[in-house]
């Protein structure tokens, strides 16, 4: 694996992202570049599907570091993040290791004396052998750099996110039966979140905070061009021009970056050549997926005022 | 510039932005490493280190510019440089038969020559902007140095300048032209007062430290709160909302060992060759289901503006919450806060059930209520009652709430009035006391949340 890469300036680190086709805008490279100056952990916050994820990915991969991924869900806790006891594993060593635990304490006289000798033994069945490394502890133990994305912190509970907080402050971890486990190397962590609920101030406060909105059209089409580029430019255009719209649209759950790229695709994949209704109308639901906002986002676009409803014009709508 | 920060900190605190001390040392470590000299750079440091809320990010954006805009002259142009002397003369000439502060002015145009310090210390003095800690005046006080410097005269002098020039017989082109940039010269002028107005206040902002308002907000009855303090007090919602999230995060979590599922534990438990490794629990059923009732005539609105907005905010720790609100008919109202801020939802009900006059009908509502989602209210549900019970002397119809009442887990009133009003005109609430489970007058901020706090602990 190729070393470890530290970036000296925004830009370069922004030319980094992009070769690994993450298109960053001026303030997310700076972001991204304090995070590794000052080694505060970044909170990415934003509609769902801006790129969150992604610019971890493309960050690990830009600065050639692993990527540890810890996906945050409703009833997570220590134990699926931070390490667990092998349990399985250490009944089972001591069963086969039956014999030789009773050669050991065959010799001894008093039970105290037996006790004594089992106990010198413990460390063998609570060592590093039988811990199961979640993903923070396997971050915070790695040989090499690694960065650490904690997903959609937002959907943990209240408690995790005070137990995370000693985590990220000081990036060790006592374990009762081994000591404290210091981290060799300080990942970089990327905490991202959909806002759906309020985060404590405890943990916003130890983080820098990123806020991702939806692109520009100009952005979005450079994306579109980078990830789908057999997709004609002028029919790229279009697309991203109507995904813009359907977002000023007011729906359930606007269109991400992820759709449009999937929309792009299928776009390709059907050979379209232009937006006409019945191309729409096949391919709107890889965009919106909810029944009401396809039925309302229809309503909109195929308006009676449009003159030729079979061919459909782009520039009615678009002033 | 290290004072500048620390000015500009106090300043998005004086505006309701929390920012603690470590987060104004990330700055500066951050500023450190980045340095000053990209103003976009710069600006991205301080945001992504002092503001951790989306919401917060407009007061930054509009602080911004009054700290770290430099103190450079507006950029003017100087028409008089390509003069020639005869039209010079013309103009010394036609500028004689005004005033002399209007000559002055005319001149300064002229030439292109900014305010200097001493003239802009004058006029902060005249209007007294050391006292102004609001950014709201920025305009109004603008407007007020703009007649103090008699800018409309100015404008005037300015028209009849030109005509005589062209009456002198000087090229009308050459006219237009000045014109077009004295008129520049003075728009310029209008943005270094505007800006300097923001600047001093925005100066004024962090050197006024008012911590023990909010304290006081959190104490002040909901019917003297003024439309600003009412904005404030949504913002702490969410902060007390978070303090009470992690306070039943706990509780649940406390209390997650309830009895010993044999089932499950067996089960779990026959890799491990049924040697019981792993206890598995039955989880208790604590989260909460709540179906609250809200009264959204208008002297009630505040209490239930602030109560739905604590109730969804913390709806992470409540397994359900079925919102409905009344004035003389019953509204089911919990689909509008799918997908948006408690706040906007609120403002889009309101907008829904337009306020009248005597026209609540508390009665009316239950039996509406009664028919149409009695299914909501089950023996796990607790119901709140918000409002003030008062009736306009209609049918309370307490049969159909006791129905109701009896079908919950426990019937919980809150009522803003101070006790000694209850009963009295067309108050219902001692008819309706008995039949609650529990009953809080929360007239504050405080009361409320502590109310949300004991019935939502069960204690």
């Amino acid at each position: 694996m190729a070393v470890d890469r530290t970036f000296r300036s925004a830009e370069e680190l922004k030319e980094g992202l992009s070769e690994q086709q993450y298109i960053a805008n001026d303030e997310i490279s700076t972001i991204l570049y304090l995070a590794q100056q000052i080694g505060k952990p970044l909170l990415a916050e934003g509609p769902a599907g801006v790129g969150k994820t992604e610019l971890a990915k493309a960050l690990a991969a830009a600065t050639c570091r692993d990527l540890i991924r810890l996906q945050c869900y409703e009833g997570l806790d220590e134990t699926k993040a931070l390490y667990e006891w092998e349990y399985a594993k250490q009944l089972l060593y001591t069963q086969l290791l039956r014999d030789k635990l009773q050669e050991t304490l065959s010799s001894s006289e008093t039970l105290k004396d037996a006790a004594d000798r089992l106990a010198n033994e413990e460390d063998v069945f609570f060592s590093m052998r039988f811990l199961l490394q979640r993903p923070l502890l396997k971050a915070i133990l790695s040989e090499t750099p690694t960065v650490l994305l904690i997903d959609e912190i937002d959907r943990a509970d209240a408690e995790f996110e005070a137990f995370l907080l000693e985590v990220l402050s000081d990036f060790q971890v006592s374990v009762p039966e081994l000591g404290t486990l210091s981290a060799v190397h300080r990942p970089l962590v990327i905490l991202t979140s959909n806002n759906t609920r309020e985060l404590s101030e405890a943990l916003k406060r130890r983080c820098l905070y990123l806020f991702i909105d939806y692109p520009t059209i100009d952005q979005e089409l450079n994306v579109v061009r980078l990830k789908v580029p057999d997709l004609s430019p002028k029919l790229a255009r279009q697309a991203v021009e109507l995904v813009h719209k359907l977002r000023s649209f007011d729906l359930r759950k606007s269109p991400s970056i992820s759709e449009t790229l999937d929309w792009a695709k299928a776009l390709v994949t059907l050979n379209a050549h232009n937006l006409d209704q019945s191309t729409l109308e096949t391919t709107l639901s890889v965009l919106l997926k909810h029944e009401a906002d396809l039925q309302k986002a229809k309503r909109m676009l195929f308006s009676p005022t449009n003159k030729r409803p079979g061919d459909y014009d782009m520039r009615s709508w678009q002033n | 510039m290290d004072q500048r920060i620390v000015q500009f900190v106090a300043a998005l605190r004086a505006n309701g932005v929390r920012i603690s001390l470590a987060e104004t040392a990330d700055a500066f470590h951050g500023v450190e490493s980045l340095g000053i000299s990209d103003r976009d750079m710069f600006r991205y440091t301080l945001r992504a280190t002092l503001v951790k809320e989306n919401k917060d990010q407009p007061i930054f954006e509009k602080l911004f510019p009054l700290f770290f805009q430099g103190d450079e002259p507006p950029r003017m142009t100087n028409p008089e440089q390509d003069l020639t002397p005869e039209e010079a003369d013309k103009i010394a000439e036609a500028l004689k038969q005004f005033t002399d502060d209007i000559r002055k002015m005319l001149e300064k145009l002229m030439q292109g020559r900014p305010l200097n310090q001493n003239e802009l210390a004058q006029l902060d003095q005249m209007m007294n902007i050391n006292e102004v800690t609001d950014l709201r005046y920025q305009n109004y006080l603008t407007r007020q140095m703009e007649q103090a410097l008699k800018f409309r005269q100015v404008q005037q002098a300015l028209e009849e300048l030109m005509a005589m020039l062209r009456q002198m017989g000087m090229d009308k082109q050459r006219v237009e032209q000045l014109q077009k940039m004295m008129e520049a010269n003075q728009q310029a002028l209008k943005d270094q007062l505007s800006r300097h107005v923001g600047q001093k206040i925005a100066e004024n902002m962090s050197e006024h430290q008012h911590a023990d308002r909010m304290d006081d907000l959190y104490n002040r009855p909901f019917a003297s709160l003024s439309d600003d303090e009412m904005h404030q007090l949504r913002r702490e919602v969410t902060r007390i909302a978070a303090v009470l999230r992690t306070r039943l995060a706990l509780r649940l979590k406390r209390a997650k060992t309830g009895r010993l599922d044999v089932k499950s534990t067996l089960r779990n438990n026959q890799k491990y060759g049924s040697v019981p490794l792993e206890l598995h629990h039955r989880d208790q059923k604590l989260k909460p289901k709540i179906v609250v009732i809200c009264d959204i005539s208008t002297s009630m609105r505040q209490i239930s503006e602030l109560m739905l907005s604590l109730l969804f905010a913390i709806q992470d720790q409540i397994s359900k919450t079925q919102a409905f609100a009344f004035i003389d008919h019953i509204k089911y109202i919990s689909p509008y806060f799918e997908g948006q801020q408690p706040q906007d939802a609120v403002r889009a009900i309101l907008q829904q059930m337009p306020s009248g006059y005597y026209n609540t009908d508390l009665g009316a509502s239950l039996v509406d209520f009664d028919e149409r989602y009695l299914d909501m209210v089950d023996s796990h549900t607790t119901l709140i009652m918000v409002g003030d019970a008062r009736n306009n002397y209609n049918d309370p119809r307490l049969e159909t709430f006791r129905l109701i009442a009896r079908r919950s887990r426990s019937a919980i009133w809150l009522n803003p009035e101070a006790i000694p009003l209850w009963g009295t005109g067309d108050s219902d609430m001692p008819k309706y006391a008995p039949l609650c489970n529990r009953i809080f007058q929360v007239s504050n901020l405080s009361q409320l949340s502590e109310a949300v706090d004991r019935l939502l602990l069960g204690r």
